[in-house]
């Protein structure tokens, strides 16, 4: 192990300074919800601790996951997090080409044996051998069956890879199915959404990476940390769904005061996910606030539920906590994410208008 | 002497890509182009409620999904007899035009330039700056736009809601109706992407970029990264790597209340003409996909799971009148008729497809700006729409990389036909049943490859010259 460098290494290397350093070790404590308390620990582990090598695979897939990674809110967050990454293998971003790449593959695989996180975004589709995804003239459930042989654990980002998504929509021609019904002997941890949102994804792999364990997982395989909580649980417009204020139809006078989307087909009361709160494109807005309903993208089944337009039927205004629980299954550990989750994410948003208001207006200005 | 060569996967292209070269005599003789990854999208959308494909169809591409859902929005609108409103126009082009600048500059910062960083090019009097500024991930120009970039998709977050796969674009406009806030917002972040790119690719005021009208004025631009490009250009022959089929297609860009803010039409040999929606079709010959060729609103997806030996691609092969056509920026600016673009389009190889995208940013970062002025806050975004119990549809846009077309057909409130033909579909398509090749197996013949080079690196810039999307391709 000794030839491997440290995360402190690796940042040293990429320009990254002490101070930022500091500053990164504290946004992960606050986004994995560990008080202010836990960021020397966070700077002693990845002073000292081997870097973890993390493969990242790309099988059935629209790449959307990476899209949304590589847009991390924090812009230190995300340039620490892939110059962790980046140095081992990812065939959308990577520099190598061709043979070398899939010769960095195995070699990564054969350096690290049994010390990497295996990243796979999209799925491997089953039917005719496998031919329906060929990467480097072999299927990609052979690739993903020999990077996953020797990984310490699997990340299975977005709903391709947790559940299907919409190439596992009926008739499923290419029988795409997700990771765990190929991998049956690995940890996996799910993290799903179309895609998910990248705070989140940061906040998985900074917290596997820094702590070297899996961080708590609900009964579906997915961090209670970021998904105990449903949409409809911190959605701003939740007032006007209790107070029996709709939206009844596009760009109404409803619409314009910011009335509940339920009858427009709004899923948020029964999608468990982080976007309510954490938000998207850096904090900036979610579906819901951009006035369209929630489609429930990190629920497994989500593409095959009727049309994304139908209201939710199997809800009723006071029957809601109930029946969104059974559809959601993912009472273990809420109330312990759910207190985690709260704290990471207020501190995480106080960090980011911080970081919002200042470099950007600043350059703004400048 | 002759030898085969099997190039790929390649990274840094939007999903799976597989060439197949003949080489002789130093140069490529043939090529054969193969999208190995398939997902039968056209398969699902049958018998669902029409208005899914609004959320189905963007999950085709994570880089294109605005795309997608314009296109969706269009063939829904067409169907139901709807037009958007005027602002709800407006701001759908907004939103796409953000996408479609998103795209240009990843491509060139990310995907394109780092090739000039290889070590093969050590020596070369450009090499240091290009290590310097675009090494994958690391290089001080692929980091500061990877980030202005994060900042200028802000926008698609205001307009959107989230992006990727944005849900906000509908047949009669969008769900955001912006407020003055949003509006101010908009324009703010626009004015510091416009900050990004006159520091870093074009290193002086966008619009002398977009004035340039003649080759010698391109030839003369020596700022910015687009200067380094157009050094190594010259000293690669980039001019003259990968010529084109020498016809352009274009459907217009940005469908807006006056008309479309980028001409339709078809250029051919330098000579403009109209563009007939009817003379598209897709042929079958060369694709493991069973059937006869056909206009894409009677076209079909029925995979070929034997997989025949006479084909080699799961892309169809889209033909204009039988003809091969290139799409793309290049395409989109020489159809507009901008006078730069007209040079190129006839030049047509590696570098006029990249300074075209060039020229394409400067242009698309000045009508946002002024669309997001025109942006009236009091105004009507979204008019409720029905669709007919039995309809045709279709929407046709461009997107990034070049045309997109979706054609839908509605048969008792469900989808009965569905057929996506998109830009890479188009500029990668494999031969059709005259054996004519598709535009890139076209521009690889001819192309130089050193002895014992296993990766030709001409191969790789004609290959991401054309900034392909392969999860589009085939979908």
């Amino acid at each position: 192990m000794s030839q491997i460098e440290t995360f402190y290494d690796v940042m040293r290397k990429q320009g990254i300074t002490r101070r930022s350093f500091m500053k990164y070790c504290s946004l992960t404590a606050a986004a994995l919800g560990l008080g202010p308390a836990f960021v020397p620990k966070i700077a002693h582990a990845m002073e000292t601790l081997p870097r973890t090598p993390v493969i990242w695979v790309h099988g059935l897939e629209c790449t959307c996951c990476s899209e949304s990674f590589i847009r991390s809110a924090h812009p230190l967050a995300g340039d620490v997090v892939l110059s962790m990454i980046s140095l081992d293998y990812d065939d959308t971003l990577m520099a190598a080409a061709g043979h070398q790449a899939e010769a960095a593959l195995r070699d990564t695989i054969e350096r690290y044996r049994g010390n990497y996180i295996l990243a796979v975004e999209g799925n491997p589709p089953l039917n005719e051998d496998g031919m329906y995804c060929i990467v480097g003239g072999k299927p990609f459930v052979d690739q993903l069956r020999e990077a996953a042989e020797h990984a310490k654990a699997i990340i299975s980002w977005g709903a391709c890879a947790s559940y299907g998504c919409v190439q596992a929509a009926h008739p499923n021609p290419t029988r795409a199915v997700p990771v765990h019904q190929v991998i049956t002997d690995k940890p996996i941890i799910r993290v799903p959404g179309c895609p998910p949102i990248a705070e989140v994804m940061t906040g998985v792999i900074t917290y596997m990476l820094t702590f070297d364990r899996l961080p708590e997982l609900d009964r579906q395989g997915r961090p209670a940390m970021f998904y105990g909580q449903r949409i409809h649980d911190k959605c701003y417009r939740r007032p006007h769904f209790d107070a029996g204020q709709f939206v009844e139809s596009w760009d109404d006078d409803n619409a314009r005061r910011g009335y509940c989307l339920y009858k427009m087909g709004c899923k948020g009361p029964t999608t468990y996910n982080a976007c309510s709160t954490i938000r998207w494109n850096e904090g900036v807005s979610f579906p819901i606030q951009s006035g369209h309903g929630c489609i429930g993208c990190s629920e497994d089944g989500f593409w095959d539920q009727g049309s994304f337009y139908d209201r939710v039927t199997d809800l009723t205004q006071f029957g809601v906590e109930a029946n969104a629980d059974q559809v959601g299954m993912a009472a273990a550990g809420a109330v312990a994410g759910g207190i985690a989750l709260h704290t990471a994410i207020s501190a995480l948003r106080s960090a980011q208008k911080k970081v919002q208001d200042r470099p950007s207006t600043a350059k703004e200005e400048a | 002497m002759t030898r085969q060569l099997l190039v790929g996967p390649f990274n840094r292209v939007e999903g799976d890509l597989e060439v197949s070269l003949t080489v002789r005599d130093g140069q490529v003789a043939e090529a054969r182009v193969n999208s190995p990854l398939f997902r039968g999208f056209e398969m699902m959308l049958l018998g669902k409620d029409p208005r899914d494909a609004l959320t189905i169809t963007p999950r085709i591409c994570g880089i294109c999904s605005v795309s997608q859902s314009a296109a969706a929005a269009l063939a829904l609108a067409d169907a139901a007899g709807a037009t958007p409103t005027p602002q709800g126009a407006l701001a759908a082009a907004i939103l796409h035009g953000v996408e479609n600048l998103a795209d240009h500059v990843t491509h060139f910062a990310l995907f394109f330039m780092p090739d000039f960083a290889r070590p093969a090019y050590q020596g070369r009097d450009w090499h240091a700056e290009a290590v310097n500024r675009f090494t994958a991930m690391q290089g001080s120009a692929a980091r500061r736009l990877v980030e202005a970039r994060a900042r200028l998709l802000h926008i698609a977050g205001i307009l959107g809601g989230k992006w990727p796969h944005t849900l906000a674009i509908q047949p009669g406009g969008v769900t955001k109706a912006p407020d003055a806030r949003d509006r101010v917002r908009i324009i703010a972040t626009l004015r510091s992407f416009r900050r990004a790119l006159e520091e870093t690719i074009f290193a002086a005021p966008v619009e002398d970029f977009a004035a340039l009208a003649t080759l010698s004025d391109l030839e003369a631009w020596s700022s910015g990264d687009a200067g380094l490009f157009l050094r190594i250009a010259r000293d690669l022959g980039l001019a003259g790597m990968g010529p084109g089929p020498g016809r352009y297609l274009s459907y217009g860009a940005y469908p807006l209340e006056g008309g479309r803010a980028s001409r339709q039409g078809v250029l051919t040999g330098g000579v403009p003409g109209p563009f007939d929606p009817a003379q598209v079709t897709e042929d079958l010959s060369h694709a493991w996909m069973l059937g006869e060729t056909a206009h894409p609103a009677r076209g079909r997806t029925v995979p070929d799971e034997d997989m025949r030996e006479a084909a080699y691609s799961w892309c169809k092969a889209p033909r204009l009148g039988g003809r091969v056509v290139e799409v793309g920026a290049l395409a989109r600016q020489a159809v507009d008729g901008h006078p730069l673009a007209l040079v190129l389009a006839a030049e047509g190889g590696v570098r006029a497809r990249v300074a075209a995208r060039l020229l394409e940013i400067a242009r698309t970062q000045l009508w946002l700006e002024d669309w997001a002025q025109a942006l009236d806050p009091g105004a009507r975004f979204l008019d409720p729409f029905e669709l007919p119990r039995h309809g045709e549809g279709v929407g046709l846009v461009e997107a990034a990389r070049g045309s997109l077309g979706h054609w839908l057909r509605i048969e008792n409130h469900r989808i009965a036909g569905y057929q996506i033909v998109a830009p890479t579909t188009w500029n990668f398509s494999p031969r059709d049943g005259a054996g004519v090749p598709g535009a890139l197996e076209a521009a690889l013949v001819g192309a130089r490859v050193g002895e014992g080079e296993e990766t030709p690196l001409s191969v790789q810039h004609i290959v991401r010259s054309f900034d392909p999307c392969m999860v589009c391709t085939v979908h």
